[in-house]
């Protein structure tokens, strides 16, 4: 063989392997478009960020963890589609508040069973209960200072020492799902933080959900499968359900592509446009993003200064805001998201008047501020990452004679200066604990956000009265006017600047119908069919 | 014990000692215990120098307000003694194969590992394999046809190779080939839906292969080929420039020239006078850039969602999630050790001026 020939069949090598690659991949590529939503064994993709740590309900409070918990275990109360104005029954056929606030009734439905065929029963629920409250996880706050009591076979109070108004909001988080007591025992699962059985419950399902866990990783993907014993009117329609941990830019393309049939985290820029015949469901979410003005004198003299807060309030250009964010957001009129009881009308929504800024910027006696704005720099909400905000804040208070300098932070550094209340200005968002406007009685002087912003106790005894009479009513409609006064108070004086709630875009594909933004669990999969 | 046995173990000892390739092993693989345990120091003190709380990271906005819940946590993940304690704690566990519990995911490290590990090692793997088959025979086929067209062709690709960025490769290749053309399959390992096979050595190509699977190995080489082949076109333009540089010093050898005037065949030539040694730089090359590899696999992962270590470094260093940092930061640690001795023993293989110094 001369060189000249061998040197020919050596060069080809590389070539036929490459070859062999691409034949590889296409070979792939042909079996994996026709897998989901085939009509044999109905199957549907949903491609999201996981932030899972765990299936077990008592130890979970991520979205993606409430995601696979609301489609595997039944609460007492549940949120019909997006509505979180109106508890409604589940595992409870009905809910009874007594006049003082303090008692709440549960009737027990009959014939609701667990996966394994056995029924629930009032003992699970109290187990269950109390098993979230005193193992001290993650969601144990949810029940803090609530008695668990079993009354008879079908009926369950829950007493609190104060007004507890919120309670029946608080029960359909998918961390309340009642658990099958027997077979969370048989693996360890005790009422005290010595509990064991998360292992278990993370690769099985002790619940009675519509479905069960076939498989769980925390890092890739979780897969459901229909609970054949299903007690519910309406029957799981997937047979098979793979929640898959995907970056929203891969969650665009795979949906587009038809390789998912639903995306969870695409931001407002990744939807405009979005091609394909695919359905997009634009709403405004739950997170609240706002600004903080510390109001400790010896973190800062300029933004202690009232004034200095109103020119902040007035100065910054919101539609502005509004268009960084991209579609499905909405400005946030106050600290209580728009589609929460309680929370303000659009119209009373803060407008920007940079001669209003400043004057009131005047008034303050503070001559060419300049002041720090920290703010986690990797972060993102929905896609929306907190940089270019906090770049057009700075753009526009600089029109009104406020210099911001930029102070970004990893966020687990950030957090530190908020939480300990040393920032001097901050950019910072708050997601719902549970749908209730008494989760944002935190912002008041003493609690605590309103410490994260220096704000303490005594430091406005009107927005403090404000927050103790929401805190105590009762009635829906009592609630909604004292909670409307507590946020109007709170844009007067306080050091927050409501700015906007992102929005929450779900896409996707055509066929797929149910869907529903949650601002608890993001979605329903039982919810979700196909045309 | 037999009369015989005390000089019978002495001469086996002996032997070792005398051998030369035995001692060599043993003192390398001393130094990489060492370095391993060098590794671990690093890594823990490093990860205590950022600036932020585990706490922050791993609890909730309410539960950081409740200094019991705080203290517990702290209490729990042993973030409450000193931290030269901590490091004691940790190499002790190592001792007994217990890398901790990982505050994310709540699980053993180790199990962690055990399911992310393999999925990166058939990812770099393959790639690896791929950059050796391509970049080797660019290279010898660019220094055997030098300054022809197909050489000039083969220095600008590989140039192209090494000066694109990895993570912009990895989008427009997912875009164009999954999106675009529709050659390749999307997110993940393999198809979704699809039950993986029984984890024998967790690379899932092999695993379907010992379990009689066909359906799945088609769709796991087809999973793999995208990322493969973006992660390793770096390392093919790497191994193109430095084979064809080397293939070439060879080339111009008196003893290359003296075995074709002797009118060997251009085959013995190329693999018996040729190959040999321009190998050994390249062994070199090869080993380093697997490890970049490595490194390279946490945006290519993200990307492809494939849920290997880099994804797992990613999110346990943005959440302080320390045990796994350690966890990661041994692995990862320890696999360049081992490359660096394999490539050691190659040397010694391939050339033997090696072995005899």
């Amino acid at each position: 063989m001369t060189t000249r020939s061998w040197q020919v069949r050596a060069g080809l090598l590389p070539v036929v392997l490459t070859g062999a690659l691409a034949l590889a991949a296409c070979s792939g590529g042909g079996s994996s478009s026709s897998t989901p939503s085939g009509a044999a064994g109905k199957t549907l993709v949903i491609d999201t960020s996981f932030d899972l740590k765990t299936a077990d309900p008592g130890r979970t409070y991520e979205p993606t963890g409430l995601i696979v918990d609301k489609a595997t275990y039944d609460t007492l109360l549940t949120f019909e589609g997006s509505d979180v104005t109106k508890p409604v029954p589940s595992l409870a056929e009905s809910y009874e508040l007594s006049s003082d606030g303090k008692e709440l009734t549960l009737k027990l439905r009959q014939g609701a069973k667990f996966a394994d065929g056995s029924p629930v029963t009032a003992d699970d629920v109290v187990f269950s209960l109390t098993r979230v409250r005193d193992m001290k996880g993650t969601p144990s706050f949810l029940l803090d200072g609530v008695e668990i009591a079993k009354t008879d076979d079908t009926t369950i109070t829950l007493t609190s020492k104060t007004p507890n108004p919120a309670l029946p909001y608080i029960l359909p988080n998918p961390a309340l799902g009642i658990l099958n007591s027997k077979a969370a025992k048989e693996h360890g699962a005790t009422n005290d933080p010595n509990d064991k059985a998360e292992q278990y419950l993370n690769s099985a399902s002790a619940g009675s959900g519509p479905y069960t866990i076939e498989s769980f990783n925390v890092s890739s993907q979780v897969v459901l499968k229909a609970n054949a014993q299903y007690w519910g009117a309406k029957k799981p329609y997937y047979d098979k359900v793979v929640i898959r941990n995907v970056e929203s830019a891969t969650q665009k393309l795979n949906v587009q592509r038809g390789d998912s049939q639903v995306a969870l985290n695409l931001s407002g820029d990744q939807v405009t446009g979005i091609s394909g015949g695919l359905q997009v469901k634009r709403t405004a979410s739950a997170y609240v993003f706002f600004l903080l003005a510390n109001q400790d004198s010896g973190v800062s003299k300029v933004t202690s200064n009232p004034k200095f807060v109103e020119a902040v309030r007035k100065g910054i250009d919101y539609p502005g805001l509004l268009e960084l964010a991209g579609e499905g957001s909405t400005q946030a009129s106050g600290i209580i998201p728009s589609m929460f009881l309680g929370a303000l009308p659009a119209d009373q929504a803060a407008k920007r008047d940079v001669e209003g800024a400043k004057a009131a910027l005047k008034e303050s006696g503070v001559t060419d501020p300049t002041v720090k704005l920290e703010y986690p720099s990797e972060l993102t909400v929905n896609g929306l990452s907190f940089q270019p905000l906090a770049e057009r804040i700075q753009a526009n208070l600089k029109e009104v004679g406020i210099t911001v300098e930029l102070t970004p932070a990893p966020v687990t550094t950030a957090l530190d200066n908020y939480r300990n209340g040393k920032e001097e200005l901050g950019l910072w968002y708050w997601g719902p604990d549970f749908p209730d406007p008494s989760n944002y009685l935190s912002f008041a002087p003493g609690k605590l956000v309103g410490l994260r912003a220096g704000w303490k106790a005594g430091a406005d005894k009107d927005v403090e009265a404000a927050a103790d009479k929401a805190g105590a009513a009762v009635t829906d409609d009592d609630r909604k006017q004292a909670y409307t006064d507590f946020q109007q108070k709170l844009n007067a004086t306080g050091p927050f600047t409501p700015l906007i709630q992102p929005g929450q875009n779900i896409v996707t594909a055509a066929s797929v119908t149910g869907v529903e933004y949650h601002p608890v669990w993001t979605i329903n999969v039982a919810d979700l069919g196909a045309k | 014990m037999s009369p015989t046995s005390a000089p019978s173990s002495r001469r086996t000892g002996n032997r070792v000692v005398r051998n030369p390739l035995a001692r060599f092993l043993v003192r390398r693989i001393v130094t990489a215990l060492l370095l391993a345990v060098g590794i671990t120091l690093v890594t823990f003190v490093l990860t205590n120098l950022v600036p932020g709380d585990p706490v922050s990271a791993n609890l909730g906005q309410r539960a950081l307000g409740d200094p019991a819940i705080v203290a517990q946590w702290r209490a729990d993940h042993g973030l409450d003694r000193p931290l030269p304690q901590q490091y004691l704690m940790h190499l002790e566990g190592l001792l007994h194969g217990d890398l901790g519990t990982s505050q994310q995911s709540h699980r053993p490290v180790l199990d962690d590992l055990a399911d992310s590990v393999p999925a990166t090692l058939e990812l770099a793997g393959a790639a690896i394999l791929v950059s050796l088959v391509l970049g080797v025979g660019f290279g010898v086929i660019a220094a055997l046809r030098r300054d022809r067209l197909s050489d000039h062709v083969l220095r600008v690709l590989s140039l192209v190779g090494i000066s694109v960025p990895t993570f912009w490769l990895a989008l427009v290749a997912f875009y164009v080939f999954f999106f675009r053309l529709q050659i390749t399959p999307g997110s993940g390992r393999i198809d979704p839906g699809m039950t993986p096979p029984p984890q024998v050595t967790g690379l899932y190509t092999v695993d379907a292969l010992l379990s009689g699977r066909w359906d799945v190995f088609s769709s796991a080489v087809g999973h793999l080929a995208a990322p493969a082949l973006v992660l390793a076109l770096y390392t093919i333009g790497l191994l193109t420039r430095f084979t064809r540089s080397a293939v070439l010093e060879v080339l111009g050898q008196d003893y290359v020239r003296a075995a074709r005037a002797k009118g060997l065949p251009g085959r013995v030539v190329l693999f018996r006078y040729v190959l040999r040694p321009a190998l050994v730089p390249v062994i070199t090359v090869a080993g380093l850039a697997f490890g970049s590899l490595l490194s390279g696999t946490v945006l290519v992962e993200a990307v492809f969602a494939w849920p290997g270590v880099g994804q797992y470094a990613y999110k346990s260093a943005t959440t302080l999630d320390l045990p796994a940092v350690m966890g990661v930061g041994l692995v990862v640690g320890v696999v360049y050790l081992v490359i660096n001795l394999v490539v050691d023993v190659l040397y010694g293989v391939i050339d033997p001026r090696v072995r005899v110094s």
